[in-house]
């Protein structure tokens, strides 16, 4: 672990230059355009073009949607094993250089992930037992499969 | 104009200063949740720029580390204040007060 | 000699069988989910902890930890040295399992007719595994992990009744103030390891003794300020404390035994050993101009005043409790402020006993509320009134844990205090050893109101006879043996205790 990384010399101002010029042809791109569209297309006021979708669906209610709260579970499980990949990535790094080396057996590399995914997969099974990937039923939903012969 | 490892603690300075603003201004608990993550990436940028001054990699494994908790700590924090709302039909963190403070 | 022929994170076993007992807990949920055995499941709890008790208790017989010069077996590092068994390590890891095991047992009544029973232990048992980490954790990263692996189940814990609005409000606040402490102690670590470059706690001690940090004494200084803010929260110290009467009022009573014991030992083990190891006194107040136990010095003497006080102004029972809770951080912070360049093993040696002390007089003081709750007699004071006629033997208990608290002669309280005052006299702390004298004469105060509440008062109401609920008598009465079994048992107590802090500065 005692690699020394070099800073790259960026001292010289040309690259600076450089970027600083690209920046700018960025920007003045799309405010050209759009000046030069404004100078140039005529004005005809009409209220359907301030519709948001034009000739398109009336959108109706809020931008801000409740969403159910039943996604929440599946966002949380999601949202676990979306972090824990990254704990696998220092693993990954050094596995091929554990695996040519003599000084560190196979199972001494492979064992703690293979207990690590073990832990998580005891996890997922208790949730998935315990029914949070389970869409919740309403009430009359329920009464309806319970009537049902 | 060299990008030294001052700048990047500066820079994680400004973003820890930032979250403790927010929590101490702050009366929703989400954003409350919101500026403790940009805390905890403040240190994760310190983690990483010291792992690359110092030049070993500690730090950076430190920081995958520190992301996985604070993403552990947002998935139990989610649930408390789900808790909070339906209790007191608020996420305002100020609302609770049965107990004397 | 069986023992030094397995490998060396066999050492650790005692947090392991907490993490595996938790793990066979999620498998007997998942193959019976709705099944409400909760016999099956504190059994399981308890037994585990007992498993992990039993094997710390035989490492620290056997001399693993003790350093060979002693005739021990060495102090064993575990994965490159991120975990290091010793004595400091074998004694939390015992005070942690002995508290879990008292937790369960009582918590079976207690839960009894709650809904998430499975959750409930199993989460208790994976805090339990965090603080058992946290008391052998040897690097900066391996105490973060270990510290949030102890916090995050709390969180859930003190917030698990979820419809009773004073457990959701202890729990947020808890979260709350847990997470700005977690994310100031993260930064803390980052500055540390930007002024020294290292997160193993021997290799910063390096640094800072071949006088490396020096030009970075600012970073180190603000590292070491924030990182002893994260203990403060862990050990429910000024100015981290705020959450502590909220949660412990508001969580379910065992759960508030489980913090203010366990959890406060695990954040003092982490203390002593940061503050021991990786910040020599001197160097380090070399390195950044002021010495570090003066931070310690006054959150002691402030922490100990403001708990002792606010506990004496209480009238619920749990809340006075909580805030003798603070009261008593307060005493265990002078091992730390005691600590010299040349000395402080006595200090921290008393810390450590008082620490041991506080897991059963503590514990059976929050598991006599949880008995009072679970009978329904309610919070106050007044509510207590005239118990002891109804339930003489768990009042007997109390009136034990009470006058262990306050530090009567000759019960444990009193020598793990005698010490601590000792030793602070010793290291030239006047000051604190009178505020440790004075705020001990008035905890007497709060503490004998309840014992003459409980056994002198006359009950405000008539009551019909109380229920005796196994579980909880158990561990009321255990706790309550263990209390007075340390009178004789506290010389080789005492002796480890100091062995292990010896041990540390060395």
């Amino acid at each position: 672990m005692c690699m020394r990384f070099k800073l790259p010399n960026v001292t010289e101002m040309n690259d600076w230059i450089a970027i600083g010029a690209l920046a700018l042809v960025g920007v003045l791109i799309p405010l050209g355009m759009m000046a030069v569209s404004y100078l140039l297309r005529p004005s005809v006021p009409e209220t359907s073009k301030r519709a948001t979708y034009e000739s398109g669906e009336i959108p109706t209610g809020d931008t801000r949607v409740r969403f159910n709260i039943q996604y929440y579970m599946v966002a949380l499980l999601f949202l676990i094993f979306d972090i824990e990949t990254v704990l696998l990535f220092p693993w990954a790094v050094v596995y091929l250089d554990a695996v040519e080396s003599d000084a560190v057996s196979l199972l001494e590399i492979l064992g703690p992930m293979v207990l690590f995914v073990t832990i998580l997969l005891v996890g997922l099974a208790w949730a998935w037992r315990k029914g949070a990937v389970q869409w919740a039923q309403t009430p009359r939903q329920v009464e309806t499969e319970h009537n049902r012969p | 104009m060299t990008v030294g490892v001052e700048h990047y603690v500066l820079l994680s300075m400004a973003l820890f200063a930032i979250g403790l603003f927010g929590i101490l201004t702050r009366r929703n608990a989400l954003m409350f949740l919101m500026s403790v993550e940009l805390m905890l990436n403040a240190a994760n940028i310190n983690l990483i720029a010291f792992a690359f001054y110092h030049g070993n990699l500690s730090g950076q494994v430190f920081a995958l580390f520190t992301m996985a908790l604070a993403a552990a700590e947002v998935a139990v924090g989610l649930g408390i204040i789900l808790l909070l709302y339906r209790n007191f039909r608020d996420v305002d963190v100020t609302v609770p007060t049965t107990m004397r403070w | 000699m069986a023992l030094l022929e397995l490998p060396a994170w066999t050492t650790l076993a005692p947090a392991l069988l907490l993490a595996l007992t938790a793990l066979v807990l999620f498998i007997i949920d998942s193959i019976s989910p709705d099944a409400q055995n909760s016999g099956l499941l504190a059994g399981t709890t308890a037994a585990g902890s007992l498993a992990s008790l039993g094997v710390a208790v035989w490492y620290l017989l056997a001399g693993v930890g003790t350093p060979t010069v002693d005739g021990g077996r060495g102090i064993i590092d575990v994965l490159g040295d991120q975990f290091v068994v010793d004595q400091l390590a074998l004694f939390f890891m015992i005070i942690v399992a002995v508290v879990t095991a008292l937790v369960a047992v009582a918590s079976y009544d207690y839960m009894e007719d709650h809904t998430y029973q499975a959750e409930y232990y199993s989460l208790v048992l994976l805090a339990a595994t965090g603080m058992s980490f946290m008391a052998a954790a040897n690097s900066l990263v391996t105490i973060f992990i270990a510290l949030e692996l102890a916090s995050l189940p709390s969180y859930a814990l003190v917030s698990i009744l979820k419809d009773n609005r004073g457990s959701v409000e202890g729990g947020l606040k808890y979260f709350l103030i847990g997470a700005l402490s977690s994310a100031i102690f993260v930064y803390g670590i980052s500055l540390v390891y930007g002024a020294t470059g290292h997160l193993q706690l021997e290799n910063i001690a390096a640094v800072i003794e071949a006088g490396e940090a020096d030009p970075y004494g600012g970073l180190l200084g603000l590292g070491i300020l924030m990182l002893i803010g994260g203990f403060a929260f862990k050990t429910a110290s000024v100015p981290f404390h705020f959450w502590a009467p909220e949660a412990y009022e508001g969580a379910p009573a065992p759960i508030s035994a489980f913090l203010s014991s366990a959890s406060k030992a695990a954040g003092f083990v982490i203390a002593f050993r940061v503050f021991t190891e990786a910040f020599p006194v001197a160097e380090t107040a070399s390195a950044i101009g002021v010495d570090w136990t003066l931070a310690f010095i006054i959150l002691a003497i402030v922490t100990m005043t403001l708990g002792n006080f606010a506990a004496a102004t209480q009238n619920n029972v749990k809340r006075m409790l909580a805030y003798s809770s603070i009261g008593h951080a307060g005493y265990a912070l002078i091992g730390l402020a005691g600590i010299s360049a040349g000395g402080g093993e006595l200090v921290m040696g008393a810390a450590m006993m008082h620490l041991f002390v506080y897991g059963f007089m503590n514990t059976g003081a929050f598991l006599f509320v949880a008995l009072a709750e679970y009978w329904g007699v309610g919070r106050t004071f007044e509510d207590y009134n005239g118990l002891g006629r109804r339930a003489p033997v768990a009042c007997f208990a109390l009136a034990i844990f009470m006058f262990s608290l306050a530090g009567i002669p000759p019960l444990g309280g009193f020598w793990s205090k005698y010490f601590l005052f000792t030793g602070a006299l010793e290291a030239g702390l006047i000051v604190v050893a009178a505020a440790l004298v004075i705020n001990s004469a008035l905890s007497l105060y709060y503490y004998s109101r309840l014992v003459k509440a409980v056994w002198i008062e006359e009950p405000v109401t008539e009551r019909d006879g109380l229920s005796q609920p196994v579980g909880l008598y158990a561990a009321i009465v255990v706790a309550a043996v263990m209390t007075l079994a340390l009178l004789p048992l506290f010389g080789p107590v005492a002796d480890t205790a100091v062995d292990a802090a010896t041990a540390m500065l060395a």
